[in-house]
């Protein structure tokens, strides 16, 4: 009856890559086949920078889009996923988004480019790896490090040098020395770009404890939906949500150990200074990032009445 | 009167895009600096800047989308010229008409959606995803000036074409052009 | 439609609009919006600018413009010829001693860049035109410069080897490294290839003493042939070291090589600045018409993805019921016929990880199975009707070069390939030895 296209960014045959298929498969089940879900991924017809455009035009019906890749065209999604410093409670980002308010606003600021915002997920944290043992936040100085948008902010107030890279040219460049660190979107990203065979040292604390990601809906193709179906796509939401939430806390510790196996080391356990000043490098970034829209400052406000 | 119309028309597209694809080409030893700075600034000067990556890449569209009609006119896109080269010219002509249609109606629909995309840009003053974030409305600006160009070269070589099948002398003179390969 | 009869209907409409001569880029988007609107509606043409930013905002495509710039500038200050003028004052005796310098340096270039558009483009800017000064055959020359161009992908770094690696969770030194022997074999093949034919066809390679004609270069030529020769030879080498050491990405190493042509030609007194111009005007051309064929392929692709070729191809790698053996020649023929629709990054990302799973379950190695992969885009980007190397070559060679003498030219060196191809996969050894050594 309904034909859907889902887009993900994870390659075909990956573990995180089956949990989206999973989230395709249950549609299908709770619509009792009504929706049919045809799960597009990494590269398949469109790119990961366009995939948010894609969605908001119709040639996707559902995404999972990264939202540090649509900074320039919904700023409130890169304080959404989390910025550097914020909390890495479940409960509490459980409640930020379900009783504070960060769902209606989201709902709103995604709802104004024609999109609708269905349950977040959760991720795990962001890890920066680098060429060099880091046995003090003050060895981040001058260090090239690949490292987009808010994350590059906070590592430039560490005194690193943030790098714009392709991911292809990352492996590469650390390999050779071009840039000497690269975040990873997390540690399975980490894992599959090998990066650890030409990068050793993980900093034990993450630049972002966990991240929040949306599924977002074309407009036009839920507003078909009957209110029936528009249930049983939420639910296979909130069910992704969980596995999502399960499952990847799993594959981290998997995807840490076999890059062990292949010779990866924590850099040692960061001082209470280190922490200090980690923490002191993330606090600006919420003033500036409150300036970047009105969805970002109304964010933000909750945020940091609530304390998180 | 009609024909000298029509030279005239043909020869002032010519000269818009001629001008516009060598332009367009002035920007790469640009293109090559920027990037080979920023080499520069991250290796000597131990601070990479933020504004080269999106600078080159946007240098990058540019050149290579706006050369897209300037290429057609010194006729050097690719085609597989396997059975063209064998056939008469006036069956070139319609090899050309044919051909030349479906890129016209491929260019158009390019320009309405970046037309489209551009509304969108200035709306939600969409930019790149990077720190620098510089706007993007430009760039499809830029890209409804390459498609329409193009669409004005392929329309002047279609017209050239149906001529040549109308009245059958060129109405060019033979050196500027009128098919793939001569 | 289904997705099989669809998949006939665009290859057909490519098949009649390819033989119509048109321009091939805008064919093809051209083609895949009208059928895209007949099955899909006007919806589609919503793919087209996530496709426009994905190609104009490519980092990785970037090396292209960078590459070519370098080897027109070097050509136009005549630094270029000087190096095979200085190469064949060194191997004149040999007969075809041109084309294996001109493998050598192809060899160097495609361990600088790690896409195939990069390797042939700035190959043949470089050493096309000194072959062909030198009256060698051009069907030789070409497939030279197609053959050694193609070593972009097969010598590290190589992006479409990053990309299998991640796509199916393999190392990627472990890749650069299995591919290491193959390129040598290919390279190994390429000059003996050119040697024999050579030999069999005197014609086909003229040595310059051949010519009785011009008088003997006084040493003091000598020297400033070899002088300039060996200066542009060094060029290559410090973009290379700008690599190796870590000073520049493969891309930013083309800038690199840029400001070293103009350094080079200032000192060597051949700089007019008029030369940045007509380099950079000879560059924009060349990579427009190669940017506007990258596009309008992926908008094919990326339509024909949307619409589910890769679920085509999965049913069909599951339905195989075969011998395992069988099962990876099996493979090896998809990917091939794929290559005449598809270009070679979207064949790594859909068969990767839909293929290696099955042979690695079959008891195979993964890398081993990523090299046949490399090597088997490296012909399917070759063969006709619809091969980006094909339409890469057609962009460089001399303007009276039909596609069939294109066609003609890349046969015996696709034949070299396809041995490479054969001989890795009934040998693994020749893949997995040096991993196995440097990595066990
Ligand atoms: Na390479
Ligand atoms: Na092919």
């Amino acid at each position: 009856e309904y034909n859907w296209r889902f887009s993900n960014l994870y390659s075909r045959g990956t573990a995180f890559g089956e949990l989206y298929e999973n989230l395709g498969e249950n549609i299908e089940e709770l619509s009792d086949g009504r929706i049919n879900v045809q799960v597009l991924y990494s590269g398949e017809g469109v790119g990961t920078t366009g995939l948010l455009g894609a969605v908001k035009s119709g040639l996707i019906t559902m995404g999972a889009p990264f939202q540090s890749m649509h900074a320039g065209e919904l700023p409130a999604g890169v304080v959404e996923i989390g910025l550097p410093g914020g909390t890495a409670d479940t409960d509490e980002l459980y409640s930020l988004f379900h009783e504070k308010g960060w769902g209606d606003v989201l709902e709103e600021a995604y709802g104004s480019q024609g999109l609708v915002w269905l349950e977040p997920y959760i991720q795990p944290p962001v890890y920066i790896l680098t060429k060099e043992p880091i046995e003090s936040v003050e060895d981040f100085e001058g260090l090239k490090i690949r490292a987009p948008g808010a994350y590059g902010k906070f590592l430039r107030n560490l005194g690193a040098s943030p790098v714009s890279m392709a991911w292809s040219e990352i492996y590469t460049s650390l390999a050779t020395g071009v840039i000497d660190g690269s975040i990873g979107s997390n540690m399975i990203d980490h894992r599959d770009g090998n990066h650890v065979e030409v990068a050793k040292y993980m900093y034990p604390l993450p630049l972002a404890g966990a991240q929040v990601l949306p599924i977002v809906v074309n407009r036009s193709a839920w507003n078909k939906l009957p209110d029936e179906l528009k249930e049983a796509v939420r639910e296979a939401t909130e069910i992704h949500a969980e596995q999502q939430l399960t499952k990847s806390q799993e594959w981290e510790s998997e995807a840490i150990e076999e890059m062990k196996a292949n010779g990866m080391q924590w850099s040692p356990e960061p001082s209470e200074a280190d922490k200090e000043a980690w923490a002191e490098a993330g606090a600006t970034l919420r003033e500036e990032y409150a300036e970047q829209g009105k969805y970002s400052k109304q964010l933000i406000e909750i945020l940091n009445e609530t304390g998180y | 009167m009609f024909h000298t119309f029509l030279r005239g028309l043909c020869h002032s597209i010519d000269f818009i895009v001629m001008l516009t694809g060598k332009a367009a080409s002035y920007l790469m030893p640009l293109l090559a600096g920027i990037v080979a700075f920023e080499v520069f600034a991250r290796y000597v000067l131990g601070s990479p800047t933020i504004w080269a990556y999106d600078t080159s890449l946007f240098l990058f569209g540019y050149i290579t989308a706006l050369g897209g009609a300037y290429a057609q006119q010194k006729r050097a896109h690719i085609n597989v010229d396997i059975l063209y080269l064998k056939v008469s010219p006036k069956a070139k002509s319609v090899f050309n008409i044919i051909g030349f249609a479906l890129g016209i109606f491929f260019l158009i629909i390019i320009v309405k959606v970046s037309t489209g995309k551009l509304f969108e840009a200035l709306e939600y003053d969409y930019r790149r995803e990077s720190e620098w974030a510089p706007p993007m409305y430009h760039f499809w600006i830029m890209m409804i000036i390459a498609c329409g160009l193009f669409i004005a070269q392929l329309a002047r070589d279609t017209l050239n074409d149906v001529y040549y099948l109308a009245t059958g002398t060129p109405l060019l003179k033979q050196k500027e052009g009128t098919h793939h390969g001569d | 439609m289904g997705i099989e009869l669809l998949t006939g209907v665009l290859l057909l409409c490519i098949l009649i609009f390819f033989a119509l001569g048109a321009p091939v880029g805008l064919a093809l988007g051209g083609i895949a919006m009208a059928i895209g609107y007949t099955t899909w509606g006007e919806g589609i043409f919503n793919v087209i600018p996530t496709t426009l930013e994905s190609t104009f905002f490519s980092f990785i495509l970037l090396a292209i413009p960078l590459y070519i710039y370098m080897g027109q500038l070097l050509t136009k200050s005549g630094i270029g010829d000087a190096m095979f003028n200085a190469s064949q004052l060194l191997l004149g005796r040999v007969r075809g001693s041109l084309a294996i310098s001109v493998i050598g340096v192809c060899s160097m270039i495609g361990a600088m860049v790690g896409i195939i558009g990069a390797g042939i483009m700035t190959s043949g800017s470089i050493a096309l035109r000194p072959m062909l000064n030198r009256g060698y055959n051009r069907r030789l020359a070409l497939g030279v410069i197609m053959a050694g161009g193609g070593l972009g992908i097969l010598i590290p770094p190589s992006i479409p080897m990053i990309m299998f690696a991640a796509a199916t969770q393999n190392s990627v030194g472990r890749m650069f490294l299995g591919a290491m022997m193959p390129a040598l074999l290919t390279i190994v093949l390429l000059i003996t290839y050119v040697v024999v034919s050579c030999w069999l066809n005197p014609s086909r390679a003229p040595r310059d003493t051949d010519n009785n004609d011009e008088p003997a270069p006084t040493p003091k030529q000598k020297f400033l042939i070899l002088r300039d020769g060996l200066s542009a030879l060094l060029l290559i080498f410090v973009v290379l070291g700008s690599i190796i050491t870590g000073i520049a990405t493969p891309t930013e190493s083309g800038a690199i090589g840029v400001v070293g042509a103009i350094l080079l030609a200032i000192l060597f007194k051949r700089f007019r600045p008029a030369m940045l111009q007509s380099a950079g005007f000879q560059t924009a051309t060349l990579v427009s018409v190669a940017m506007w064929i990258i596009f309008g392929a992926s908008v094919f692709s990326n339509f024909h993805l949307l619409m589910g070729v890769q679920s085509m191809v999965a049913d069909l790698a599951a339905s195989l019921d075969l011998p395992p053996i069988m099962i990876i020649i099996m493979f090896q023929l998809i990917m091939l016929l794929l290559g005449f629709i598809i270009d070679e990054f979207i064949i790594v990302l859909m068969c990767a990880p839909l293929f290696t799973p099955i042979a690695v379950s079959l008891g195979y190695d993964p890398i081993w199975f990523g090299v046949l992969m490399i090597l088997n885009i490296l012909i399917a980007v070759q063969t006709p009707p619809y091969g980006f190397a094909l339409f890469y070559l057609k962009g460089i060679a001399p303007s009276d070069v039909g596609m069939g003498e294109i066609y003609r030219s890349v046969t015996p060196f696709i034949a070299v390939n396809l041995v490479v191809l054969i001989l890795c996969m009934i040998f693994p050894e020749i893949v997995l030895w040096l991993p196995n050594k440097v990595m066990s």
